[in-house]
């Protein structure tokens, strides 16, 4: 049997950790949780991942400043990451594309793209 | 006949079910009109920015349909207006909330304003978002003013007439939103 995707989500809210927590954990993924970018790049420092999936606002570390700090660093820099967030402006979008992001996906989720998007960038 | 006690020049933005607005402008007064709805006033005093929102029901039932979406949930509407107002300057641990609505006016129907009243209690909780204000449930309809600029807040009693009508399950449609682009 193959191993499960490990998947981090990084967000802030914690009603949406707990959504997608669901959403990714019923659909077999293996799934870690941080609630900012500050909490991620420490968790990252000693855990292995998959995929990233990210919220773009939240305190400390912005999506942004993740992504960009994730594509700076060695030990995960050709790691998949998706920005999942409430903006919808091209230039925000824009912004995470140039930082390094692999996917744009629009809050709130559909549980079903999410999951395509996901095992898509797996590989 | 209802007597507009606004001062003169604001400009009254109505927070419709479902929706969210932010603003720091020092003449806005955003309004709504709730039943067993209930809106969130969050205002940071720092950045003398405020913001509301107006939802429906507190979550998405587990049985609901995995391909389809719907904004009117409380969830993703307290994430929407924290989001927006991170954007626009405010910090999450300055944010101050007020709750109103939640009431339970039709004796013969679920009791949706207390279903929303505790999800929105409980979401402030676990996202540490200080509570200083709260009017929730009984049995009348209440009308909330709200100046995001100053963070002042009227709320006040109405008929029930005047609150929009809720249906106990939402409408569920294609989904507006969780659209992939992959880059």
């Amino acid at each position: 049997m193959s191993k499960a995707t490990r998947i981090l989500t990084v967000d802030d809210s914690a009603s949406m950790r707990a959504l997608l927590n669901h959403a990714l954990s019923t659909n077999g993924f293996d799934v870690s949780q941080a609630d900012d970018g500050v909490s991620a790049l420490e968790w990252l420092a000693v855990n292995e991942v998959d995929v990233v999936i990210t919220d773009i606002n939240m305190p400390r570390l912005d999506g942004f400043g993740l992504i960009e700090q994730v594509r700076g660093g060695t030990r995960h820099r050709d790691r998949p990451i998706l920005v999942l967030t409430t903006e919808s402006s091209d230039e925000k979008k824009a912004r995470a594309r140039a930082a390094g992001a692999t996917g744009w996906i629009v809050k709130p989720f559909d549980t079903d793209k999410l999951v395509a998007a996901v095992r898509r960038v797996a590989h | 006949m209802a007597v507009d006690l606004s001062p003169p020049n604001v400009t009254r933005l109505t927070v419709l079910q479902g929706q969210f607005k932010v603003s720091a402008g020092p003449k806005v007064e955003l309004s709504t009109v709730l039943g067993s709805c209930v809106a969130t006033c969050l205002y940071d005093p720092v950045v003398e920015l405020g913001g509301m929102n107006h939802f429906l029901l507190p979550e998405p039932p587990a049985s609901h349909n995995r391909g389809e979406v719907d904004v009117h949930y409380g969830v993703y509407l307290m994430e929407m207006l924290i989001n927006e107002m991170l954007a626009y300057g405010a910090r999450k641990d300055r944010l101050r909330a007020h709750l109103y609505g939640g009431a339970n006016i039709r004796s013969g129907m679920q009791q949706i304003g207390t279903a929303n009243a505790e999800f929105a209690r409980g979401f402030l909780l676990r996202e540490r978002i200080e509570l200083v204000r709260e009017d929730l449930g009984g049995v009348s309809a209440r009308r909330v003013d709200f100046r995001p600029a100053s963070g002042q807040v009227r709320c006040r009693a109405v008929a029930s007439s005047d609150a929009p009508e809720v249906t106990p399950q939402p409408v569920f449609r294609p989904a507006p939103r969780g659209e992939v682009e992959l880059f």
